[in-house]
């Protein structure tokens, strides 16, 4: 699953007035009512129907999504290599994937690309978002100019961007042909530089649904407050940065919180980019998992990093689905 | 037997116990007003003699029958909600229709009767269109045609005219009073509004915090309130509640009122026996605004007229009225003098008080005495 | 969305060339590589190898487009991108049909009839959405194994159900929370049961949502690659793997304009749905995105 699409997700999250009926306020305690079954005279097929209907889905989440974490938590512990064998194997298999130097490599690169890649799309997103906000004639034309990319696979996007970039045909070779001889851009094949092409590639897929999210704050904020700025005389700059840029901070979070978990399962983009190079110089965790896992027969090293992986999501995710699902308690 | 009976009917969400054991009966064709403040649990009731919520203890019984444990489809009841509930993706006829529809009504019988409720409630033009079409009085009158087509044994209404604008709640207000005196359906009728609760009414629940705080007909309610809370609550501008003192004096006791300055006295009202003022009792002396009036306004009937001066503090001029705020018993009194009264804030004017419409009240038990 | 006239925009009083300009700026920035996958995927490959990536072709041609299609070398066969094509159809149609329906179906049972845990349960899919999928791989391989699906369309079908629930139930659910509770209360009274309250009141209101849910798992599903690539091996793969197969290989002259053509056509569909419905995409992305 893409993870630009995944990004979308916790967004809805947030935007759950979870459980609240959307009837107008009642009195009593109504509202915490389900309609619930009446139990009588309907039988127990219909008193329990919901329970049912919900049941597969509930069985299949367990299963593939709690049951399969568990069984590579397992398979992380175990001495499996070329396939999976259950035998203990302790803690070993975590001390291999963090004496791995390829591993910090793949670290790094994480920092380097997750820091760069959230704190432009954030800044970019936020920035058109402002732009758009400025009663721009053909705003309707241009908001989906920036939002089509993120329909796009992450593979046609590193497909595009690599042949852009290509040194020798892409890039380089329109400046030169403007009378810019001098001009290099070896970013893909030098080891140093390759990281920051994925940065490039991300945030074009990005940063137009990043805008999107700004824009509906935006529009979101309560007119009155702004007309009550302008009359105390606050310059257009100033009501953004006092007045409207602080009340977007419900966007700011899920917005952080979209790119930082895409961030982290970001693997299409830098296999269709550089393919983990040159050399491992773009290598990252979840490319390393891959590898490690399915082609250097290190099933427990990459079972190990793929634990690794889903505790720093975690780490972010169910403080914040806790608190999204207990907030507006039903 | 009464038609619908509701037995010790208890009802808990978890520790909170929001219906505390209520004794309810309505007879056939009756009017039967829940009312009461945000929270007393009388959408609760309803919604338990619907059945859309379970009971924790007693009992409903409709004709002699138990019904707690039937579905909602299975009580033979009719429900009008606060938001109408049309289904917003269905014409009206289908709206009204639904109903009959789920109970294998055949088709041909299901359009008359829905035309016969249509003819009624004069939205046959509507018919075809969708409820996002309709204005807030045609809803109203769509979601009475879906209760009134199933020809149920009771109707239940959940606030229905509080989504509606002022003029148009007291249009459907006199449209659902003429309904019911045409029908002679049973109904049972939530609202906050206790103009709604004294004009539609045979019978009148009071409930405050799951508990009846008193049944009676409109008149009993208004007139002789059983406690504080039911005197206070019914009513606009509500009565004037006023602490005092009985004091014994030559001929008989009186009631000693704190003013401004001094004190006054009013005489005992008829409703009440001497025998149980023991002197020195601390008291509620309870009269309604439309009983303290300017002398010309007095009712001529009265049996117990006294006249007390007072200083005028606010004029609200109503029109057909005009209210006049003073102070007695260290708390703001409201009187409804003639609109031709002529008065001036600050002046001292002569108050008459209709003592036979004045009543006292236990301020420690709250009860009336 | 619509250009909303009272929104919270501010006149800016400031130079609105600047504004323009940036805008004009960036708009570039996103159609770039769009257009230069396209011009290059009309071009011959004499003219990539001698001209500028930014020219207009020449004398624009197909070939490339055709190659793709039908005869370009994905591993060892050279029958272009069709038949991957065509599997990718055949996962996402029966994928999206069915993770909507469960969706649905999940969205009313945990808004319209609650019951004891329904948060948790709600708490424990949403989760799924948000996993690594890297921590998964393998016991889903070992799974696909055993019944009999590794590398098979009906295979990844499952694989994209089982993980599109999640998504597909917040959906429908954030959605159906703010569907008047009244009017399942007012079917149910009017003799309506569980599956026909559904089917007749709340599905018929359901059409935007469904879209947006629709588009999402379809560009979803359409563009995912880990899943294809980790379950399917040659012929069974779908359209992002049978891609990056053919940029990647290194076997022969690397032809660009090939490259560019087969990117282009793996983005058609989802671009396609985006331009038709992109109104609707946005309109549910936006709902569901910050109303707090």
């Amino acid at each position: 699953m893409s993870s630009k699409d995944v990004g979308m997700q916790p967004a809805g999250a947030r935007a759950a007035p979870m459980g609240l009926p959307a009837s107008p306020s009642r009195d009593d305690l109504v509202k915490q009512a389900p309609p619930g079954p009446g139990s009588g005279g309907v039988g127990w097929l219909q008193a329990n129907m919901a329970k049912l209907v919900l049941s597969p889905s509930l069985a299949v989440t367990l299963v593939f999504v709690y049951g399969f974490i568990v069984w590579t938590v397992v398979l992380s512990f175990s001495t499996s290599r070329l396939l999976p064998i259950y035998k203990w194997a302790g803690l070993e298999q975590y001390a291999r994937l963090w004496a791995t130097p390829n591993w910090y490599v793949a670290i790094k690169n994480l920092g380097i690309y997750g820091g760069l890649y959230i704190a432009i799309s954030l800044f970019l997103g936020l920035f058109i978002a402002i732009l758009l906000d400025q009663r721009i004639r053909g705003e309707g034309g241009l908001r989906p100019i920036f939002l089509y990319p993120m329909a796009i696979s992450f593979i046609v996007t590193g497909t595009a961007w690599k042949w852009f970039l290509n040194p020798g045909l892409g890039l380089d070779r329109v400046m030169h042909s403007w009378g810019w001889t001098s001009f290099t851009f070896d970013w893909l094949i030098n080891p140093d530089m390759a990281i920051y092409t994925v940065v490039i590639a991300g945030v074009w897929q990005t940063s137009g649904f990043i805008m999107a999210m700004f824009l509906a704050g935006l529009r979101g904020i309560d007119n009155e407050v702004i007309k009550a700025a302008q009359i105390d005389g606050a310059p257009t700059l100033q009501i953004y940065w006092r007045i409207i840029i602080p009340q977007l901070r419900p966007v700011f979070l899920s917005a952080l919180i979209i790119l930082l978990h895409m961030a982290i399962k970001s693997y299409d983009l830098v296999i269709a980019l550089t393919g983990g190079g040159p050399g491992n110089a773009t290598e990252l965790p979840s490319t390393f998992m891959y590898s490690y896992t399915f082609t250097r027969n290190a099933m427990g090293v990459g079972a190990a990093s793929a634990v690794m992986m889903l505790m720093t999501i975690a780490a972010v995710i169910v403080p914040y689905l806790y608190s999204e699902l207990r907030e507006r308690r039903t | 037997m009464a038609f619908l009976e509701i037995d010790r009917l208890h009802k808990r969400y978890g520790a909170t116990e929001i219906l505390k054991g209520i004794d309810l009966d309505l007879d056939q064709g009756g009017f039967l007003v829940l009312v009461g403040p945000s929270g007393c649990g009388k959408s609760t009731l309803l919604n338990t003699i619907a059945g859309l919520e379970q009971i924790t203890g007693g009992e409903i019984r409709l004709e002699g029958r138990k019904i707690n444990d039937l579905h909602p489809s299975r009580r033979d009841i009719a429900m009008v909600f606060q938001s109408y509930a049309l289904y917003p993706t269905m014409s009206i006829k289908d709206n009204i229709g639904f109903g009959l529809e789920m109970r294998k009504v055949p088709k041909a019988e299901r359009e008359a009767a829905i035309a016969r409720v249509a003819k009624t409630l004069q939205i046959e033009h509507l018919l075809q269109r969708r409820p996002s079409q309709l204005s807030g009085g045609q809803r109203q009158r769509v979601a009475m045609g879906r209760a009134l087509v199933r020809n149920p044994r009771l109707f239940l209404f959940d606030e229905p005219l509080s989504n509606l604008d002022a003029k148009l709640r007291v249009d459907m207000r006199t449209e659902i009073k003429r309904l019911h005196q045409q029908t002679g359906t049973t109904i049972v009728y939530v609202t906050h509004d206790q103009i709604e609760a004294m004009t539609l009414a045979t019978k009148i629940a009071v409930l405050k915090d799951g508990k009846l705080q008193q049944v009676g007909t409109p008149a009993e309610i208004y007139n002789r309130p059983d406690n504080l809370f039911v005197a206070d609550f019914m009513g606009s501008p509500s009565m004037n509640l006023m602490a005092g003192t009985v004091r014994a004096s030559g001929n008989g006791a009186m009631i000693q009122l704190a003013q401004r300055e001094g004190s006054i006295a009013l005489q005992i009202p008829p409703s009440v026996t001497a025998r149980d003022l023991p002197p020195e009792k601390k008291v509620i002396f309870g009269i309604r605004p439309e009983a303290i009036t300017d002398i010309d306004g007095a009712d001529r009937h009265a049996s117990q007229l006294q006249t007390i001066e007072g200083r005028v503090d606010v004029i609200e001029p109503a029109g057909s009225d005009t209210y006049v705020v003073t102070q007695l018993g260290g708390k703001e009194v409201i009187a409804r003098m003639r609109a031709e009264a002529s008065l001036k804030v600050g002046d001292l004017v002569p108050f008459a008080f209709n003592l036979d419409k004045a009543l006292l009240f236990d301020p420690e038990t709250g009860y009336r005495l | 969305m619509s250009v909303d006239a009272g929104s919270a925009a501010i006149s800016a009083r400031g130079p609105r060339i600047i504004i323009y300009g940036l805008l004009i700026l960036f708009a570039v920035f996103y159609l770039l590589p769009l257009y230069v996958m396209l011009v290059t995927s009309l071009k011959p490959l004499s003219e990539i190898q001698s001209g500028n990536m930014l020219q207009l072709p020449q004398a624009p041609s197909f070939y490339a487009w055709e190659k793709a299609w039908g005869a370009a070398c994905i591993g060892v066969t050279c029958e272009g991108l069709k038949g991957f094509f065509w599997n990718s159809i055949r996962m996402v149609v029966p994928a999206v049909t069915i993770s909507t329906i469960l969706g649905a179906l999940n969205g009313y049972v945990l808004t319209k009839w609650k019951f004891r845990g329904h948060k948790l349960i709600f708490g424990l899919m949403l989760f799924g959405c948000f996993i690594p999928f890297q921590v998964v791989l393998v016991p889903m391989a070992q799974v696909l194994g055993r019944l009999g699906l590794a590398s098979s369309t009906p295979g990844l079908v499952l694989v994209h159900i089982v993980y599109g629930l999640g998504f597909t139930t917040l959906f429908f659910r954030n959605f159906y929370v703010a569907f008047p509770d009244e009017l399942v209360r007012a079917a149910m009274m009017d003799g309506a049961g569980f599956f026909r309250i559904f089917w007749r009141i709340l599905l018929p209101a359901s059409l935007p949502i469904i879209v947006v849910t629709v588009i999402y798992q379809f560009t979803n599903i359409w563009n995912d690659f880990l899943f294809g690539a980790s379950f399917t091996s040659g012929d069974a793969a779908p359209m992002t793997v049978a891609l990056n197969n053919l940029v990647s290989s290194s076997t022969g002259v690397k032809e660009y304009n090939v490259d560019m053509a087969a990117a282009l056509i793996a983005a058609l569909p989802t671009l396609l749905v985006y331009v038709v419905a992109g109104r609707y995409f946005v309109r549910g992305l936006m709902a569901g995105a910050v109303k707090g």
